[in-house]
């Protein structure tokens, strides 16, 4: 199954781009890769959801770790791009606004 | 009465995509919806409110059942029988594993804050908020029962006149 994410470093920022499906099926491997996210302690990261496709709670539970993650050590977490039925998932949960999508 | 689409599958995550695209499939039946890339129908192009509210509950069943009643073990079948007509898709889904307390499951928060945000236990809540009827009766087997109607104007449903 391919990795449906991919992450850019720069001095500024954490760009993590998301693509696909982001299931219970893929995202053990991001909550592994936010969890070195996190450890890393970045003043900001964004998230690039433009090209989910599909999500299930599995995959909002990888999310919330990092917003939460991100923001408990004082850095700030930019998620933008939702559609379809990723943004549908945020609505019903109320995420949306939390996530200002 | 509509023909019944049956699938018998593994109740592991290895197979939890034959499933869903099956699942999305019968639901762009009932939707009409036309696949984004007709050369590839199976791809995930869930847009259409009704695929999306069908193919988002079904995920979270299917993964509760290999989670909850197999407790992610191989040895035992999941059954699927979905049921398209023009008015609404209807899914059965059945597993011979441990029973779900699905009285159980707490409700979301009230107030979303970082301290509240939910990392887990999503799963009941969008399956019952995206469809009509979600319905659990403790077996074994273990039956789910899932129904999502189509919005019908009320002008088509009526006179039309007052």
């Amino acid at each position: 199954m391919p990795t449906p994410f991919e992450v850019q470093k720069t001095t500024n920022e954490t760009k993590l781009t998301i693509r696909g499906s982001l299931d219970i099926n893929t995202a053990p491997a991001l909550a592994e890769e936010i969890d070195k996210i996190v450890a890393a302690r970045p003043t900001k990261v964004s998230v690039d959801l433009a090209a989910l496709d599909l999500i299930d709670s599995s995959g909002v539970a990888a999310l919330v770790k990092l917003y939460k993650g991100v923001r408990s050590a004082g850095g700030a977490v930019n998620i933008a791009g939702a559609r379809d039925q990723p943004l549908a998932i945020f609505k019903l949960l109320r995420m949306d606004k939390v996530f200002n999508l | 009465m509509a023909p019944t689409i049956r699938l018998s599958v593994p109740g592991t995550l290895r197979y939890r995509g034959i499933a869903v695209r099956a699942v999305a499939e019968a639901a762009r039946l009932v939707s009409g919806t036309t696949p984004r890339d007709p050369n590839d129908p199976l791809v995930d192009d869930v847009r259409h409110p009704f695929d999306t509210a069908v193919v988002s509950a079904f995920m979270e069943i299917f993964n509760n059942v290999v989670i909850h009643a197999y407790r992610r073990k191989d040895g035992g079948m999941i059954e699927i029988a979905i049921t398209p007509t023009d008015q609404e898709l209807v899914i059965e889904i059945r597993d011979t594993g441990t029973p779900f307390d699905i009285d159980g499951v707490p409700p979301l928060p009230d107030e979303l804050t970082d301290e509240t945000l939910p990392e887990g236990g999503m799963g009941i809540h969008i399956a019952k908020t995206m469809l009509d009827e979600v319905t659990y009766e403790p077996g074994p087997p273990n039956r789910w029962r899932l129904c999502k109607r189509l919005d019908v104007p009320h002008a088509a449903t009526g006179s039309g006149r007052s």
